[in-house]
């Protein structure tokens, strides 16, 4: 019964890494001084289509976006995005959701 | 000579407004910072001036674009009210347009410095001709460059800027030219707590502001009681959230040398409100 139990919550988890949907940005962004400023960054890539959120870590430089699952974002583009925007982006990394 | 006076002082306000997308800019003065891209700045502001008996006061909308990520234009319309010894006048003030583009930028982590030129034109739609007047019945062009550094504590500036009043001859509709103008600006900023994204974000900000404007001609003879040097100091705050901005400051005059028989700058005060959409 125990090993039933341990199988299905393995199960369960295993399901729920597997249809976990989308992947996270994390840009890193020269220039992010204020967080007024900021909001040019957020407006230009909430309208991205397949951006669900974007956050901020002004203090690292960071701009978290969080795109859904099967949304791939370039980092051309997310590089003229930030331009737009009037910043820098320096580098980008990107993890599975 | 009391209605030449006030006709002087109308246009003075919009020398420190119309600054193109402001927010993180100093209260008194204009700083780099533009619009991004495609983004529209509501801006809402009142001015108030007082200088012996005259007081002069402006209600203004500004509406500003982001043509890219480093130029922005937008229109300027001010409701200005202007009261002297015995008369006092209210009603729509000379449209401005402006423009600044950032022609320099260099992002560090947590960094920014910028250098930027500016360029503002004020029409001739404000009634010249009542009492005391509304309009300069000239087209003026302001010229200026800025420079500006920011970081998540500290801010810096400074710009210097040049008023040209009037094209050609400069002459109004009664013959008076006023004395273009000089302008230049240090400002400082401090951030006393450290910035969260959509949490409260409060600036202080201490700017010290220079005039000089040169003497004004009437029919082409030079009017005594006209041109001036005046140094300010100005503390001054702003306040934002996300995408909305408060910014205020008085401006507190600390040395004059004025020509002829001319009251001195009582203060000046500021009060604005921003949005970017």
């Amino acid at each position: 019964m125990k090993k039933l139990i341990l199988l299905t919550v393995v199960s369960l988890f295993w399901s729920a890494t597997l249809f976990a949907a989308g992947t996270q940005y994390n840009l890193r962004v020269d220039g992010l001084a204020c967080p007024f400023c900021a909001y040019g960054i957020e407006k230009k890539l909430i309208k991205t289509e397949g951006v669900e959120s974007v956050s901020f870590d002004l203090e690292k430089g960071l701009v978290l976006v969080k795109a859904k699952e099967g949304v791939t974002l370039t980092e051309a583009q997310l590089k003229k995005l930030v331009d737009d925007a009037g910043f820098t982006l320096r580098s980008m990394s990107e993890q599975p959701l | 000579m009391k209605s030449f006076q006030l006709f002087l002082a109308v246009g003075t306000l919009s020398l420190f407004w119309g600054g193109v997308a402001s927010a993180h800019d100093p209260v008194f003065s204009p700083g780099p910072h533009v619009l991004y891209k495609g983004g529209v700045e509501v801006h809402v502001g009142a001015d108030r001036e007082k200088a012996g008996q005259e007081r002069q006061s402006e209600l203004g909308l500004e509406l500003t674009y982001g043509l890219t990520g480093d130029w922005a234009a937008g229109i300027a319309l001010p409701y200005v009210s202007v009261k002297g010894a015995t008369d006092k006048n209210s009603g729509i003030g000379d449209l401005r347009l402006f423009t600044k583009y950032r022609f320099w930028r260099k992002d560090s982590l947590g960094r920014q410095e910028s250098a930027a030129v500016l360029l503002n034109v004020t029409s001739t739609n404000g009634d010249d001709q009542a009492n005391p007047p509304l309009g300069s019945g000239t087209t003026d062009a302001l010229l200026g460059f800025t420079y500006g550094y920011e970081s998540l504590t500290w801010y810096r500036w400074t710009s210097i800027r040049y008023r040209h009043n009037g094209e050609k001859s400069g002459e109004n509709s009664s013959g008076l030219r006023r004395g273009d103008r000089w302008l230049v600006d240090f400002a400082l900023g401090y951030r006393p707590t450290f910035p969260v994204y959509l949490k409260p974000d409060t600036v202080w900000i201490l700017e010290l502001n220079g005039e000089r404007g040169q003497r004004a001609e009437l029919n082409g003879s030079t009017l005594a009681n006209t041109g001036s040097s005046e140094w300010f100091i100005s503390p001054g705050i702003f306040w934002t959230q996300r995408n909305f901005a408060v910014k205020a400051g008085v401006q507190l005059p600390i040395a004059s040398d004025l020509n002829g028989n001319q009251a001195e700058s009582d203060y000046r005060a500021k009060l604005e409100f921003e949005w970017h959409l």
